[in-house]
């Protein structure tokens, strides 16, 4: 008898389940059941914050790869590169990229006092990109220039960039006798809008390709 | 002498009358000219303003989670639009720089409103996200524990009736 209540008390048989064991199970299935239903609501809460916020800025070569860039430069050829910008900053931002040309020396944008370059700019293209978007633009471009063999440089007219024909008459490269040719530099500095102050800053970031203009 | 006077008279007549007419066709298209550039300056920058508005009407749709991807876009386009007038307009080129400039504003005629009327569904949409994906799932989840602790109490009561019979 004393048995049989002890058995009564600590748990009855279900199948070849005890009590506690049954208990158990209930409540592992009902939680399981709980987080099943509440799992929508934890994807949308239990998601680690974003801490880095910014922006990439980057140019391919031709064959949408980071090699291949054009170097040596004929007048009045056609050359392609891909220019592309990824925003994560977490909003969708409104750029400008500042289009600009030097010679070796002239001043490039500064990325150790993340500063742009204080050369005018030949043109400038704009770019809405969404948050977690990217934007990539084809550039084909080409220079016409002329070789002064008196003062032995090359002088520039022009550059077209994707049919837009930008003034370079003041445009001049000396010739470099370190790395025997006339260098000039293509750069893009990125801008960005900010709300606070309505207007355009230097996003600190820039790419640019350096050519060897040749003369024959 | 007289004759002689005469002559000279009417050809510095002549030569003043001629820098007169001079001087106002010169001033006359120096005038022309600042005017159409003064007002290629005030259509760039009025679309320049445009793209700003409609820039902040795509963050604020952006916001609430709107697909803003038509949007960008016609932005976009407006943008090169706005590019191309300021480069004709640094180049001299200031009917092109107007031309280039009206047709970016006129890409944005209706911008807002498609910004806004996107954004308000985006709202809705998340509104009765929220609703359903985690007040809802909360709700079902507390139901499902609450439902299981009656049914843990009932299915107990119940055999502890039958253990108790059985004694």
């Amino acid at each position: 008898m004393d048995r049989l209540k002890e058995k009564a008390l600590s748990g009855w048989k279900c199948g070849v389940m005890s009590y506690r064991e049954y208990n158990v199970f209930f409540m592992i299935v009902t939680g399981i059941l709980a987080l099943f239903v509440a799992s929508p609501a934890l994807s949308r809460l239990l998601v680690l914050p974003r801490t880095e916020f910014f922006t990439e800025f980057w140019i391919l070569g031709s064959d949408h790869r980071a090699e291949d860039y054009p170097f040596n430069i004929s007048r009045n050829r056609d050359y392609g590169v891909f220019l592309g910008i990824g925003n994560r900053l977490g909003y969708c931002a409104y750029y400008v990229v500042e289009v600009k040309f030097r010679n070796q020396t002239q001043p490039a944008p500064n990325s150790f006092n993340r500063t742009s370059s204080g050369l005018p700019s030949l043109f400038s293209i704009t770019a809405f990109v969404a948050d977690e978007g990217t934007w990539e633009l084809p550039l084909t471009f080409s220079f016409d220039y002329r070789y002064n063999e008196t003062l032995a440089q090359v002088g520039f007219y022009s550059m077209t960039l994707n049919d837009a024909d930008l003034d370079m008459h003041n445009y001049t490269i000396a010739w470099d006798s370190d790395n025997s040719g006339f260098l000039g530099n293509l750069f893009f500095e990125l801008w960005i809008y900010d709300a606070a102050t309505s207007g355009f800053r230097y996003h600190e970031r820039s790419v640019g390709l350096w050519f060897n203009m040749t003369t024959s | 002498m007289r004759d002689c006077l005469f002559v000279v008279f009417a050809v510095l007549s002549v030569f003043s009358l001629l820098g007169l007419v001079s001087g106002i066709f010169v001033e006359g298209g120096w005038n022309a000219l600042a005017s159409i550039e003064l007002e290629a300056g005030a259509v760039i920058a009025e679309a320049e303003e445009k793209i700003v508005i409609c820039y902040r009407a795509v963050s604020d749709a952006d916001r609430v989670g709107a697909n803003i991807t038509g949007l960008l876009v016609v932005l976009n386009e407006a943008g090169d639009l706005l590019s191309r007038a300021k480069l004709a307009y640094k180049l001299g080129d200031f009917d092109y720089a107007v031309s280039l400039a009206l047709q970016s504003q006129e890409r944005l005629s209706s911008f807002v409103d498609e910004a806004d009327v996107l954004r308000g569904a985006a709202m809705q949409a998340r509104y009765w996200d929220f609703m359903v994906n985690v007040v809802g799932s909360i709700m079902g989840a507390v139901a499902v524990v609450c439902g299981g602790f009656v049914a843990w109490i009932v299915l107990k009561r119940r055999h502890s009736q039958a253990g108790s019979v059985g004694l």
